[in-house]
């Protein structure tokens, strides 16, 4: 069984924007079965510019779930730019998952905004100053929640969204100086603890796309800097018992 | 030919590509992170790519607004929002 999930991040609409991805996105009802967006909807978070978030990524005729990115917090605007987000059929995740029936599978959609601090080895700690602990007990908090949002799904296929990078690897193209502002081991150790098959995410917008987990689970960073396209997509293949090894292929579109 | 020997209210060079690192990201009517900015011998050049054609115009105009005494090289170009031609399969 496949399903096909169709995936952008950020898209940083405002009104300028309005339109652009539209002529694409009609186009998904045919190519996948939901839209998962990673975060940096808007421009500043505001209310206005989450409508245009509305109008562009609503009534698409697939599921779209999303979760927010640092943009999007801008504006201390959260609550209303969630409620309109919702109020077009957007299901917004943070720190919660929602689980996605087609054809008999169940695709379970684990989400959580996530945050900054580092990489193994090279991160920083929850140690001196309050706001140095303040900074990664933030982003624990959050791994926490992604976490325990995956291993709780009742699902067959598992997919981890996020706004910021759970590895270094699709951050390959950004200064290294920044990549604790980019992500966190945390977020990748959460996605680890439960058997996810994808993990996706954005923030990153010179950085690359493909990595994997230290645990083996394949990460993308669907940023549309990076992707450089309305939205890609992913076929995956439900696992099946007793089958084990991992193949990525890109073949083209409408040739299956 | 330093830019500091201009005197005015620019700042030293060493500092310049972080003021408008920041004018890039803060600013209001730009909000961009992902931009590079670059000196290249005595002008700087601003890279990357935006969502819409208004904003690269915005940046131009910000930028030569807030350093009108420095060449500006701006390219940056408009991020393709066509369907995808390729899906890829993970098994
Ligand atoms: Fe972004
Ligand atoms: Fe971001």
């Amino acid at each position: 069984m496949v399903i096909r999930i169709a995936a952008v991040g950020d898209v940083h609409m405002d009104r300028d924007v309005l339109g652009r991805f539209r002529p694409a996105l009609e186009e998904l009802p045919d190519r996948a079965d939901v839209l998962l967006l990673a975060g940096d909807l808007t421009r500043h978070g505001t209310e206005s510019e989450a409508r245009c978030v509305a109008t562009e990524f609503g009534n698409l005729g697939v599921p779209v779930v999303a979760v927010l990115g640092n943009h999007d917090y801008h504006c201390d605007e959260v609550p209303r730019v969630i409620r309109v987000l919702e109020d077009a059929g957007i299901v917004v995740l943070e720190g919660t998952n929602l689980v996605v029936e087609r054809d008999g599978t169940r695709l379970g959609i684990a989400g959580a905004k996530g945050f900054g601090g580092g990489f193994a080895g090279r991160c920083a700690s929850e140690f001196g100053e309050p706001e140095m602990k303040a900074f990664i007990r933030t982003t624990q908090a959050i791994a926490d929640q992604l976490g325990e949002a995956l291993r709780e799904m009742d699902c067959d296929v598992r997919v981890a969204l996020t706004h910021y990078a759970p590895v270094p690897d699709t951050l390959a193209g950004e200064p290294l100086e920044i990549y604790p502002f980019l992500g966190s081991y945390l977020l990748g150790q959460a996605i680890d603890s439960a058997p996810t098959e994808l993990a996706l995410h954005g923030h990153a917008h010179a950085g690359s796309e493909r990595g994997t987990t230290p645990g083996g689970v394949r990460v993308r960073n669907v940023a549309h800097p990076v992707i450089k396209q309305a939205y890609s997509v992913f076929h995956l293949h439900a696992p099946q018992a007793g089958r084990s090894g991992k193949v990525s292929a890109i073949t083209r579109s409408g040739s299956s | 030919m330093n830019e500091r020997t201009r005197g005015g209210t620019e700042p030293p060079d060493d500092y310049l590509e972080a003021a408008i690192q920041r004018l890039l990201t803060e600013h209001t009517a730009i909000a961009e992170q992902g931009l590079t900015v670059t000196r290249r011998d005595h002008s700087l050049v601003v890279c990357g790519e935006v969502e819409s054609a208004q904003r690269r115009e915005e940046i131009l105009r910000l930028v030569l607004e807030r350093f009108p005494h420095l060449p500006v090289t701006v390219d940056i170009g408009l991020i393709r929002t066509q369907a995808p031609s390729e899906v890829e399969e993970l098994r």
